[in-house]
């Protein structure tokens, strides 16, 4: 017990509010960061193709970085620990891998402009399931309802003007934009709802790390099932691959990009909730906008209006971002959360002071030294080779790209890891 | 796993409403093809 204080004591004590709202932030430039490389990829390949790419980088990922800041040991212990949530994690992932496919339909059929916002809405789906499954902002009070949900609004309000200013696509079939407008609808509702396994597994004291393993697991597998029958096999699926061999290492490249900014956000999730950190998270467009602007001059043939646009529903989504980061929940909603955290222990036998501790940012265990492991060092080595293995003879789209600006883009991306990794580690160790 | 553990899972609400709106995906998903 006094071990455990010991590592308690000489902890930060930064506010979980202000942690989870760096997260959320860290979350968006990493999301939006994970676009970029996929910009590099040559013309000619399947959507599907590039999408599946990005998933199976985010798998391979997941044992690179985050097997340093966990041994392979504490998260099979977490799994065991509470193996109902497996469950829940792969459900999650084939949450995803459907709604990613969807997203692909709405931007064929309907164009990104129309698209964009219409998933983009996931983060309303996501307050209203954290509401009323997880009592998030019950007992919030007018200003704490007022500033999320003002918040969360502005975002999808801003994301409805950036989509529409940057958008050179207009909705070509007629016939099919009800079609495009239905799958994007359904993307948001399916993005939205899996949120719910992320929450789920917070309060009931799981290690993001844990939940990002077997959730990447699911993704995969669901894309692979999906890619199998889209493509008229799994023969044709692997035909489709080797084609796009020369160009995959982009795709991996920005599913690395997407892990890390999925950790940040379940880290985010975990510590102020779906309500607040999913629609900060989602500012991810902003940071997207930035790549393609100012590295790729996407918009350099936009009109005066255009302009005006991209300035306006930035500062919509920024106002918006800083109203969700300055709704503090109130002892009155932390109770509600308690609550919530409660009914999981009951349901499901758990150690309540122990998961009160972990969703504490105060995990008995997480200041504990791991051994590493050989065969960990044998993972982590195999999955770093296959990024080397794809980047040898990997082919670049020939665009013109600002290598000031992506120097600059690429110390904005690198400086909220560094800020962000040490909060999390300084005040609860990554647990 | 219990056998107590599965019936916890299989009748809490926070499974049931992630799998109907997954089928409800997967069936848009598949009408779109």
């Amino acid at each position: 017990m006094s071990g455990t204080l010991t590592h308690a004591e000489t902890r930060s004590t930064l506010s979980l509010h202000k942690l989870g709202v760096f997260c959320g932030l860290a979350a968006a430039v990493w999301l939006g960061t994970a676009e970029a490389p996929t910009k590099l990829v040559n013309a000619g390949f399947s959507p599907f193709i590039i999408s599946m790419g990005m998933v199976m980088g985010a798998f391979v990922a997941r044992w690179t970085v985050p097997t340093l800041l966990k041994g392979t040991g504490f998260v099979f212990s977490d799994l065991r620990a509470k193996p109902h949530l497996i469950v829940w994690a792969v459900l999650a992932g084939m949450l995803w891998a459907v709604a990613n496919t969807l997203t692909i339909f709405a931007v064929r059929n309907v164009g990104l402009a129309i698209a964009f916002p219409l998933w983009n809405t996931n983060s309303l789906v996501g307050l209203l399931w954290g509401c009323l499954l997880f009592k998030e902002l019950r007992g919030a009070g007018f200003k704490g309802w007022s500033k999320v949900l003002g918040g969360a609004f502005a975002i999808v309000g801003g994301a409805a003007i950036l989509a529409y200013a940057t958008s050179q696509q207009s909705s070509n079939t007629p016939g099919k934009a009800a079609v495009g407008i239905l799958a994007a609808l359904g993307a948001g509702l399916l993005l939205g709802t899996m949120y719910i396994p992320y929450r789920k597994a917070y309060i009931s004291g799981m290690n993001p790390l844990s939940f990002v393993t077997i959730f990447t697991l699911g993704e995969l597998i669901t894309v692979f099932i999906l890619g199998g029958i889209f493509f008229g096999g799994l023969g044709n699926l692997t035909g489709e691959l080797e084609r796009a061999r020369p160009m995959l290492f982009w795709p991996f490249l920005g599913g690395f990009c997407w892990v890390v900014g999925d950790l940040f956000q379940n880290f985010a999730a975990k510590y102020i909730g779906i309500g607040r950190g999913i629609p900060l998270s989602n500012t991810n467009q902003l940071w997207g906008l930035a790549w393609g602007a100012l590295v790729f001059s996407e918009l350099s043939g936009l009109s005066p209006t255009g302009k005006a646009l991209v300035i306006t529903g930035s500062l919509v989504m920024i106002a918006g971002a800083l109203s969700i980061s300055t709704a503090t929940p109130p002892v009155s909603e932390l109770t509600s959360w308690e609550q919530s955290m409660h009914r999981e222990c009951d349901r499901y036998r758990l150690d309540a002071d122990h998961v009160a501790a972990v969703v504490a940012g105060n995990d008995p265990l997480a200041g504990q030294p791991h051994r590493t492991r050989w065969w960990e060092v044998l993972v982590m080595c195999t999955a770093a080779g296959i990024f080397v293995w794809l980047a040898l003879g990997t082919n670049v789209q020939q665009i013109s790209v600002s290598i000031p600006w992506m120097i600059v883009l690429v110390i904005g991306t690198l400086v909220p890891l560094g800020v962000c990794g040490t909060l999390l580690w300084r005040r609860t160790r990554f647990s | 796993m219990k056998r107590s553990t599965a019936v916890a899972i299989l009748t809490d609400v926070h499974l049931w409403v992630p799998v109907v709106v997954l089928i409800l995906g997967i069936i848009l998903l598949m009408s779109l093809r």
